[in-house]
């Protein structure tokens, strides 16, 4: 189920211990920033007051990878950029969770050309996609709670080897 | 719109008696007018605007094979970028230029996307069929109920296992297809 | 692993690089800052030299977010490369639309209704405020006023809910088309604007409380970054960086396109050259901003608010049921666009960067032939080597706030 009874082996305490341990990596996550573009304005509205993001734990956006375990991916992301995405990503630690904001991250968008990754799925393995051209700050705290529900109830580990 | 060319060969005598009159450099680029009209191909584009005369603009048009066009950055240091970035998109050299690379794209990219030989890069939408929720196509003919009534297509009413997709195994080839 | 192994295994994975670029005799350092990296703006990569904690080298990197905009707009017809432009320098999105749309209305020849004229002013000067918010926000931010950031974040809400209301999305819009506008003001604009404007006068009163005369923000922004009006000329300044610099340069003002000549509004200059010069320039053009929407409000004409020209404008819907001929030039709208005559044009307009410029070539058919946009970001960020050089890394951040380049405008 989780990082207790893989270790240990699942019997009801361990699960019951996974339990704890989903609900306090979920209640507090640490978000990267990886700002790109127009979203990562809308990233950062909503964290300003009217939308205030702290409510779910989470208004530390951490500088260093090496503190975060959430990466948003805000804009599009290009050619040059990829390999620079991609080495943030190696450097979070796990477990890590990303989510695609945006529909330039997640497909492209309206830039189908040479310049642009079609979706930043080819690069890391995404958890959640938040459509729109830049979502409102409502969807991506719902996106974040959708990853909270993930969080609490699934098993990371498992999809890491297959991602 | 003011518009006048010059050859590679007289701009940078031109540029500096531009200069001299009171014109700047405000946006410099390159275009490929293939297509667009005969003779010469590549050419950079130079917006001037000066402080009574208004706004001007003109054509250099570049020689020889790659396309090269004397560099204006020591003139108008503005220019460095901008030729860097012609550079970039359409290939044009600037001689002269003190450090002529590839200024948007990464290093290592081969050719000149702005070209009208290069193509856009796009890569073909795939529509995966969803393997349980299938949505008929527009147009096609509704299916109805046994009492005639429509049925809902995305299988609300009516008989989910008609709509409700085909079997598992049957899904997972047709992913597998087309891939 | 022996610790031989272990040395070796450090200068293979690149531990040596950093070792070798460190020179003893010369005291120097090379220090990569960016592209991820939370005061770079985006993802703007600066490759700095340093002696101890000066700056001795600034090479910017850019094209972290290129995006092949010029190219996709070859690619899509007049009408829909709105679409791509709005998303170019984020913040300024108006700008961007109104750029290119006059572009194409020149080479269309086509007028533009006094009403459409002055709706696009209302969003663009709205839109210079939203854009300042976001740069006084993280100017601030940058200089440890945390606070800053959180009062710029409130009061651009309130103009997003209006462009909100107005074009039914808070960014990327893609309100301003060829010809005019996409929709009309809706009811209750007026009183919208109004409310803005009576928020915004105080609120500004708020911001210069908290940085104007701070001590902490003077000593740290007077005498920084230091750009000469010769070095600004030289290198293509524009906008509120070379109004702080000295050069008086304002195209709404010189060269005035739309309505612009009908108002009454003063163009800041200020010849420090520092970051609190360019500071104090933004601040007064926020001022001026909200003067010249009090007289767009009291200004706005009625009449229609696009071109209705059949072969530019889809007929409305209701047309459609009852006429033919309607139904035709909303066929060939919708599928193919119009085609403009060939020729080409070069339009700029004064966003909240500077000069934005567009210059557009047809070659007669239904997409553009070239759309090349002279981003103000641009021209801009080649100012940072030069006034950063000489100066502490530390200021080096407080350097790129004030020239607040938007990535998306530079990369584009």
């Amino acid at each position: 189920m989780g990082g207790v009874s893989d270790a240990v082996g699942a019997n009801f305490v361990t699960t019951q211990l996974d339990k704890l341990v989903n609900w306090a990596r979920r209640s507090s996550l640490w978000p990267a920033t990886f700002g790109l573009a127009c979203c990562a304005i809308e990233m950062m509205a909503t964290t300003m007051p009217r939308h205030d993001l702290a409510r779910f734990g989470m208004e530390r956006f951490s500088a260093s990878p090496r503190q975060a375990d959430l990466m948003i991916v805000a804009g599009r992301v290009s050619q040059k950029m990829a390999p620079v995405l991609r080495q943030v990503y190696d450097q979070m630690t796990e477990p890590k969770w990303v989510i695609s904001m945006g529909a330039c991250a997640s497909t492209g968008g309206v830039f189908n050309n040479y310049a642009l990754i079609q979706g930043v799925d080819q690069i890391v393995p995404v958890d959640i996609y938040i459509p729109g051209c830049p979502p409102r700050p409502e969807m991506l705290i719902d996106g974040i709670m959708l990853l909270h529900e993930q969080i609490k109830s699934g098993n990371y580990e498992a999809k890491r080897v297959t991602a | 719109m003011r518009s006048g060319w010059t050859m590679a060969g007289n701009w940078r005598e031109r540029a500096r008696t531009l200069k001299d009159e009171g014109w700047w450099l405000v946006s410099y680029c390159g275009l490929d007018a293939l297509g667009l009209r005969g003779g010469s191909r590549f050419e950079a584009v130079a917006q001037f605007r000066h402080a009574t005369e208004g706004h001007r603009c003109i054509h250099v048009v570049a020689e020889g094979d790659p396309p090269t066009i004397p560099s204006i950055a020591a003139i108008w240091p503005t220019a460095n970028w901008m030729e860097r970035e012609a550079y970039d998109m359409f290939g044009i050299v600037f001689e002269g230029h003190p450090a002529l690379t590839r200024i948007l794209m990464p290093d290592e990219w081969e050719g000149w996307p702005l070209r009208k030989d290069y193509g856009v890069g796009k890569v073909t939408v795939e529509f995966v069929p969803q393997p349980f929720l299938q949505i008929d196509a527009p147009g096609q003919a509704s299916e109805t109920d046994g009492a005639g009534r429509e049925v809902d297509r995305l299988g609300q009413s009516g008989a989910p296992e008609r709509h409700w997709g085909t079997a598992p195994g049957a899904a997972d080839t047709a992913h597998e297809g087309s891939r | 692993m022996t610790s031989a192994q272990a040395i070796d295994k450090l200068e293979r994975d690149g531990h040596g690089a950093y070792v070798e670029s460190y020179d003893p005799d010369a005291q120097r350092m090379t220090l990569n800052m960016g592209p991820v990296h939370p005061a770079t703006h985006g993802v703007l990569r600066l490759l700095l030299e340093l002696d101890g904690e000066t700056v001795t080298k600034c090479e910017p990197i850019i094209g972290y977010l290129h995006t092949g905009m010029e190219k996709e707009c070859e690619d899509q017809n007049w009408r829909q490369a709105v679409t791509i432009v709005t998303r170019m320098d984020y913040l300024a999105q108006f700008s961007n639309e109104l750029v290119y749309s006059r572009a194409v209305d020149r080479l269309l020849d086509i007028d533009v209704p006094p009403r459409g004229r002055y709706i696009r002013v209302l969003m663009s000067e709205l839109n210079r405020l939203s854009s300042h918010l976001v740069w006084y926000g993280t100017q601030g931010l940058d200089m440890g006023a945390m606070s800053a950031l959180f009062y710029g974040f409130r009061e651009r809400e309130v103009i997003q809910d209006f462009n909100e209301m107005v074009t039914g999305l808070r960014m990327n819009n893609g309100y301003i088309i060829p010809g005019g506008v996409w929709e009309d003001l809706p009811d209750g604009w007026e009183p919208a604007v109004e409310s803005i404007l009576a928020l915004m006068s105080r609120r500004i009163e708020e911001y210069e409380e908290l940085l104007t005369f701070n001590p902490v923000f003077l000593e740290r922004t007077r005498g920084v970054g230091v750009i000469s009006k010769e070095v600004a000329l030289a290198l293509g300044a524009s906008g509120p960086i070379a109004r702080a610099s000295g050069i008086d340069l304002d195209l709404r003002r010189d060269a005035p396109y739309e309505v612009y000549d009908k108002l009454t509004f003063d163009v800041p200059t200020l010849t420090e050259g520092d970051v609190y010069a360019r500071y104090q320039v933004r601040m007064i053009e926020m001022r001026e901003s909200l003067k010249i929407l009090r007289q767009v409000v009291d200004g706005m004409p009625g009449g229609d608010y696009k071109n209705m020209d059949p072969k530019l404008t889809p007929p409305p819907r209701s047309e459609l049921n009852r006429s033919m001929e309607a139904v035709i030039h909303h066929f060939k709208l919708m599928t193919q666009g119009y085609t403009v005559p060939e020729g080409e044009v070069y339009e700029a307009v004064e966003s909240p960067r500077g000069e934005l410029g567009c210059y557009t070539v047809s070659s007669g058919g239904t997409a553009p032939h070239r759309v090349h946009v002279r981003d103000p970001s641009f021209a801009n960020l080649q100012l940072l080597p030069p006034a950063a050089i000489g100066g502490l890394v530390a200021d080096l951040i407080a350097v790129i706030a004030s020239l607040d380049p938007i990535m998306g405008g530079v990369d584009r």
